[in-house]
This record gives C-alpha cells, structure tokens and sequence, in this order.
C-alpha cells in the first residue's frame, strides 16, 4: 500500500455500525448514576490522602489527633488563662472550639473546592469519571478531618463536666444538613476558580467576612437583641449561625432559633441544587490544558 | 492492513483552548477592552480525520507541538472536541507518564485508586492488585511514595493498571520508551496479545525504531494537521525526510 499524503477534506468513509460518540452530554439522573457507579473511588481517594497526609511525620497518624487538640489547648491557653474572657457564655471554651471547628469545615470545604479541581489534575487527565467526583470527595476529605476535631470536642466537653446526652444521637442529621451546604458552596467554587483563577485569591477574604458574620468567637445574641435591622438580618439569613447553633445545642443545650433553622435548612438545599447544576454545567472543560 | 470493523472514527476533528501567556497588556487596558488578558486560543487540531480498525497498530509521529498528546486526550474522552465527532467501539483507555495520580501515596495505593478510577469496585481489586504488582515487577518499591519513582518505573505502573482492565483500545503517550528493556520486552508482548484479540492499539513515540516494531501504520501530525496516513515504515521515512526527526 502506498503512502497518501492527506488533505484536510479527506475523510475516509464507510460503515458506522456500533459506533457512538465518545463525549456525548447524559441527562442528571445517568449523572448520578455514573458517580454512585463510582462511589468505592470517590470514598477511597479523601481515605487515601488522609493516609498519606502525615505518612513523612515521625508521628504520622496521630497528627489527625494531635492537630486538633492542639487547636484547643492554645484556645484554652489564650482565653481561659491570658485573657480571662468568657463573654457571658458558660463553658466558653467547649462553645468557642466548637464555633471554630465546624466553621472550619465550611471555610476549608469552600476553599478545597476551589482548588479540587487544580490539584487532581493528574487524575483527571488519566481517567474518565464524572467530575463532580472531585469536588464530592473533596468535601468528604474535610469531613473525615472534622470527624477528628468533634473527638477532640467531646473530650474537651467530657473535661470540663459536659456530660455524654441524647442530644448527641441528632449528629448525622446535624452532618447531612452541613454537609449539604459545604458541598454546595465546593460545587459553586469550584467551577468559578476554574473559569477564573482569580477567585481563589478572592475566596479566603470572604470567608473571613463570613466568620465574623456566623457567631463563630461571640455569640449573635447580643445583635439579635440590638437595633441593627441589617445586621440583624444577615444573622437570620447566614445559614452558619444556625449549623453552629446545631453543634452547640447538642454538645452543651444551648437553645435553638427553630426559624432560622429551617431557613438554613432550606438554603443548604437551594444551594447544593444550583452547586450541582453549576458545576455540571462546565463538565467537559474541567481539566484543559 | 486488517481489514477489521472500524474502533475510532474521527472526523473533521478541531480542538482549540486558552492559554494564558506571560505577555499581557496594562490592567487599565485590560479592564477598559476586556482584552490583553494574555489570553491565546491555540487551535492544537485543525480538522483532523481517520478511521482505525479492530487488530490495528498505528504509531503517530510529529514533532514537538504539533498536537499529539491533544489527539490522544480527545481520543480519551478528557478533551471535548471543539468541532468535529470521535466515534468509538468502546471507551479507548490513556497511558501516559506524565499524570501523577497521587504522588505522597504508595505504588500499591495508587494502583488501588487507578482501578477504582476506572470503574473497577472495591471488592473484585483484590485479585486484579495481585496481578498488576507482579506485572509491574517493581517488588518492595511498591510500598514506597509514587513520587521516589523513576520515570521508568511509573511507565510500569501506569502501563500495568491501564492494561489490566483489558481495554479495547488503548492509547499510549510516550509511556514505553522509558522502561528498560526487559520491561519493553513485557509491554510488548501485552500489547501484542491485545491486538490479536481484535483490540487497537495508537501510539504516540518519538523513537522511529519502537514505532515500526510496534506498529503497522503510521500517522504523521504536523501543527495540528494530518501529513501523511499509510504503512508504519513508509511514513516514517517521509517524516524522516523532511529532517523533523530526533530519533
């Protein structure tokens, strides 16, 4: 045989049977199907960074202990002992470890998001999975992280006279209703920083906006009770302050706003349904060069 | 050349992207035009075509650049095509070595993670995981980081987990040239009883001599068009020819 040499307008014809596209848009419901298809990757590859996280330490693993409790001894360190602050809230530094963990989750799982997509590169550019995989098992990762910190938590609790309560057995539901939210915000940061690396850069400082605004250091009593209509409001709306109301309420009985509960509530979902519709939306340009 | 059912149709193939390059204009400018971002579409493929049958090898050639690796991620599914179609028999499978799937994770754990990315589940691992670190003949090594190996030993592994799944068709990036030779003498022996089970094989080397042992037609990419389709031997010379080489 001899060798053509091509023009662009050849194009070899003949049969096409058994042949499909090879990128070809598939409908939510075979979406989620194809990522339950995966679930033993999505769950392994949070597990496998978790592993290999601290694997050049001395200590290793007992770093995803250590780290947290570390945490809560400068926090006891600074305010019990320096300071000698309290803030008008009993057992402040259980409340106040607490606030700092479970906003960390949110914060970290925003942020995470943001950068999933970057650093799996290697992965996505040697396989094919749907890649809501990588913002999913990013969240999860975080997750697992926080598993730790609420250990750390309840020993903390159980310290300083805490006792264990039934309150603790609303924990998954407290989780799912986070968690929705976490991965809503991974879904939508995800696929800004994508599009504009800028965000990234952006996204720490609304964090840090977001933090003072979600009662994480003092309680939002105190401005419920003020004259600051938009303050007021922001608090009513930020679903955070009612997910670390959650926390609290299980680990220490403080009370709940059961109305900005069910906002949070509502918003956590509203916001994982656009997250993931979002993000799907880019699907076949994650990963370019 | 075999005359098996077509495996990979593509046609009139484009595939442009962004870059972004170190040379941009001022951020008043930036700002008051939306341009000068620095900002490039690079066109990697322009109108690309060809057909691969079942049992078929074919090596492609081309020199830096002129979009191989692009044709080989598009081939995989990773790149969607700007315009044009990729038809395909079955889902072709990439190996290259230039992904790093988690570097601070063993060997081993990565092979786990590579199986399951591929859609493997986590219980039928066990018995393909055996197989794949004996292939990969990398013994105690494969407790060690990805990230201590050679380029060598990672074209094992990722030639090993790519190929356990026995895919259809396969899609090799440069991964052979690096191994040493018992490890080519391997490869090639896999590769040989895919492509008698009716499998396809495309694979992108810049070493002429890999590419007539292991091919039978050749493709020859240049700035991101088809020069030349035929016998693997015959457009090798024709490349040769024009001093493009740097085998």
């Amino acid at each position: 045989m001899d060798v053509s040499e091509v023009s662009a307008d050849s194009t070899p014809g003949g049969e096409s049977d058994g042949l499909r596209p090879l990128t070809a848009t598939v409908s939510a419901r075979q979406y989620l199907r194809d990522i339950w298809a995966r679930r033993d990757f999505t769950f392994a590859l949070p597990f496998e960074e978790l592993r290999s996280s601290h694997l050049d330490t001395f200590l290793g693993n007992v770093w995803h202990l250590g780290n947290p409790l570390l945490s809560a001894g400068v926090y006891y360190l600074v305010f019990a002992h320096i300071l000698n602050v309290d803030r008008g809230i009993d057992n402040y530094i259980v409340w106040l470890v607490i606030g700092v963990f479970a906003y960390h989750l949110t914060s970290s799982s925003i942020l995470g998001g943001a950068k999933a997509i970057d650093n799996r590169q290697g992965l996505m550019r040697s396989f094919r999975f749907p890649r809501a995989i990588v913002p999913i098992s990013n969240t999860i990762g975080h997750l697992l992280t926080f598993g730790f910190q609420l250990l750390v938590v309840v020993l903390v609790a159980l310290g300083s006279g805490v006792g264990p309560s039934r309150r603790w057995l609303a924990l998954p539901l407290v989780l799912l209703l986070h968690t929705m939210l976490n991965l809503g915000g991974a879904f939508v940061a995800a696929r800004l920083n994508d599009a504009f690396r800028d965000i990234e850069q952006l996204i720490p400082f609304v964090l840090r906006l977001l933090q003072y605004t979600s009662g994480v250091m003092f309680s939002v009593d105190r401005v419920l009770a003020g004259d600051n209509v938009w303050a007021q409001r922001i608090i009513t709306l930020n679903p955070i302050v009612a997910i670390l109301d959650c926390y609290r309420w299980m680990i220490l009985g403080t009370p709940l706003r059961p109305g900005a509960l069910g906002i949070a509530i509502i918003e956590s979902i509203a916001l994982l349904v656009f997250g993931f519709r979002f993000f799907r939306a880019a699907e076949h340009s994650y990963g370019k060069p | 050349m075999s005359r098996g059912a077509v495996s990979v149709r593509v046609r009139d193939l484009h595939l442009e992207y962004d870059v972004f390059s170190e040379r941009r204009a001022g951020l008043a400018q930036r700002f008051s035009t939306g341009t000068g971002s620095g900002r490039r579409v690079v066109h990697a493929l322009k109108g690309v075509s060809f057909d691969i049958r079942q049992g078929e090898s074919v090596g492609v050639l081309g020199s830096n650049g002129s979009g191989k690796s692009t044709l080989f991620l598009a081939l995989a599914g990773l790149l969607p095509p700007t315009r044009g179609e990729i038809l395909v028999r079955s889902e072709p499978k990439l190996l290259g070595v230039g992904a790093a799937l988690m570097p601070a994770a063993s060997g081993l754990r990565n092979i786990r993670l590579g199986c399951l990315a591929l859609g493997m589940a986590a219980d039928e691992l066990d018995e393909v995981i055996e197989d794949i670190v004996a292939f990969t003949e990398l013994g105690e090594a494969i407790e060690r980081p990805l990230k201590t190996y050679s380029s060598g030993m990672r074209a094992r592994l990722h030639f090993a987990i790519a190929t356990a799944v026995k895919p259809e068709i396969l899609l090799v990036d440069e991964a052979l040239a690096v191994g040493d030779k018992a490890f080519r003498t391997k490869s090639r022996e896999r590769i040989e009883s895919m492509l008698a089970a009716a499998g396809t094989l495309m694979l992108v080397s810049h070493s002429m001599n890999e590419l007539s042992r292991l091919c039978r037609r050749g493709i020859w990419l240049e700035k991101g068009v088809l020069r030349a389709d035929g016998p693997i031997d015959d457009v090798i010379e024709l490349y040769e020819a024009t001093g493009a080489s740097d085998d």
